[in-house]
């Protein structure tokens, strides 16, 4: 923006409601597209996905209710893990952030697996849930529990000591103490972990497919890859990440819509 | 000893933490079928025997060129460019939605893809490591470059610093904190990219140490592996925690 009195032309009107953002926003993806295009074209086979073949397929992709099946199971089975999650999460990371006990115990387990990546289990769940749907869910659950559990502990650990005293001081019962002072003031954390645990799962889930041929998105990424349907693949890709970063936007806005008076919007990772 | 925070107090009650789920586990493996769960005994005993095998120690050695390589790779060019984006402007604005969205993505989605251009071999696993953990680092190091004050800039300018002396004095330490952060996240993503890539592409190190055992119903073999790799998930995280306090101690509490 130039300065008061130094515009030499007239400001275009044309263009006027583009911001220079935005400007750089759009010119940045039209030159990521182009890149690709032409990277694809000059150097790799022909099957390997490339924008205009992206577009040229994607009416076909979109209207294959096989696509639709498979983002059904699989979403169906994020949902499911990641209910089941903050279930089994919250349950465990009250028990861990207020008794002492439970905390020192559990401590080096709920770090340990935090830290295992989840890949790694795979082979276990599915000796013992077999190469089904089940294996999947338990994959889905064990990516996103611990982060719940993390989180919520913490959350549970800082509840203001004030706010206990006051429970306590009008003869409040240990549940009440629970239900109405503790667990609202860990909602926050549960929803940082959430947005953690959220992004896991989606990777357990697709993990499992590719490990157990699970029917899913990830086993039609797998499959139309390997028939060489690079950009059909592609789309199922492009799903994925939309569901990604609506998880991503959803669970960080969904902080500030829903605890308004809450200020953290930082996961432990 | 619960209320007890000091060290030796700590470590006393992780030994009998651990002593007491080392019992339990050993408790349940005796009452269960041995095809489902190996004792905790029997599970030591494989590791103590991949160790002698020197199978362990191979496959780490793999596994571990495959990891640094594709992790090395994801430090120099995720924090060159972030740092870049943080000098540039216009090019941060242009690009900052297509990292969050690439953040955001599960890479794993891509393995597929990787195995059918690149094959199997070194090449491909180490670019999964890279792709697992250079958003992460690179998106970090972005909301550091985000977070730097223009009058921080302004003020470095008007003491007439150079464009090296701003790197250096201004821009640098300020986003090498989110940086490490980055790196530290980066580094977990990056273990899950290394056991996916030994899984998906092609079977070598860790990751086949695993699957070997799967195959050959050797349960004790799979539960020592798996702890193997827990046990290495641990210790990579903690250094990548190292990491994060030393460089973001001078910021105090703020973060």
């Amino acid at each position: 923006m130039s300065a008061p009195g130094l515009t030499l032309s007239p400001p275009r009107s044309g263009l006027r409601w583009l911001s220079p953002e935005a400007a750089a926003r759009i010119a940045a993806g039209l030159a990521i597209v182009a890149i690709w295009e032409f990277a694809v074209w000059m150097w790799a086979p022909a099957f390997v996905a490339r924008p205009s073949r992206i577009v040229a397929v994607f009416p076909a992709v979109i209207t294959d209710p096989g696509l639709w099946l498979a983002a059904g199971q699989t979403l169906g089975a994020v949902a499911q893990g990641l209910a089941l999650a903050v279930v089994l999460g919250t349950t465990i990371g009250l028990a861990i952030g207020r008794v002492p006990a439970v905390d020192r115990f559990l401590q080096l387990y709920v770090s340990g697996l935090f830290a295992m990546p989840m890949v790694a289990i795979l082979p276990l769940l599915t000796l013992f849930f077999g190469y089904t749907g089940d294996a999947r869910l338990a994959t889905v659950v064990f990516a996103a529990v611990f982060a719940i559990i993390i989180n919520v502990s913490d959350g549970a650990r800082a509840v203001p000591p004030e706010f206990v005293e006051v429970s306590r001081a009008f003869r409040g019962s240990g549940w009440s103490r629970l239900f109405d002072v503790v667990l609202p003031s860990s909602v926050p954390y549960l929803l940082a972990g959430l947005k953690l645990a959220a992004g896991r799962a989606l990777i357990g889930a697709v993990v499992a497919e590719f490990y157990a041929a699970i029917p899913g998105l990830g086993f039609y990424i797998l499959y139309n890859t390997r028939t060489f349907k690079h950009s059909e693949a592609f789309v199922a890709v492009a799903l994925l990440a939309i569901v990604g970063v609506l998880f991503e936007l959803l669970l960080s806005r969904g902080t500030r819509w829903l605890l308004p008076w809450y200020r953290r919007d930082e996961a432990r990772d | 000893m619960l209320q007890d925070n000091s060290r030796p107090a700590r470590y006393a009650t992780y030994v009998l933490a651990l002593t007491i789920g080392a019992l339990i586990w050993q408790a349940v493996a005796s009452r269960t079928n041995p095809a489902f769960l190996a004792s905790f005994t029997a599970t030591i005993g494989a590791i103590a025997g991949m160790v002698q095998s020197g199978a362990l120690t191979r496959a780490l050695a793999s596994s571990t060129l495959v990891f640094v390589t594709g992790l090395g790779a994801a430090i120099v060019v995720g924090m060159g460019l972030g740092l870049l984006l943080a000098r540039v402007r216009l090019l941060r604005i242009g690009l900052e939605s297509y990292i969050m969205v690439l953040y955001a993505t599960p890479m794993v989605a891509l393995i597929p893809f990787i195995m059918s251009m690149m094959g199997f071999g070194f090449a491909p696993k180490a670019l999964v490591v890279f792709l697992f953990a250079f958003f992460s680092i690179l998106y970090n190091t972005v909301e550091g470059a985000r977070s730097l004050k223009p009058e921080m800039l302004e003020v470095a300018r008007s003491f007439r610093s150079g464009e090296w002396g701003i790197w250096r004095d201004v821009l640098v330490p300020h986003t090498l904190p989110y940086s490490m952060t980055g790196i530290r996240q980066g580094i977990g993503r990056g273990l899950v990219g290394l056991v996916a890539g030994e899984f998906f592409l092609s079977g070598t190190g860790i990751g086949l140490l695993i699957m070997q055992s799967e195959r050959d119903f050797d349960v004790p073999g799979l539960y020592g592996s798996i702890l193997v790799v827990t046990i290495l998930g641990v210790l990579l995280m903690g250094i990548g925690r190292a990491l994060e306090n030393r460089f973001t101690a001078w910021q105090g509490l703020n973060r």
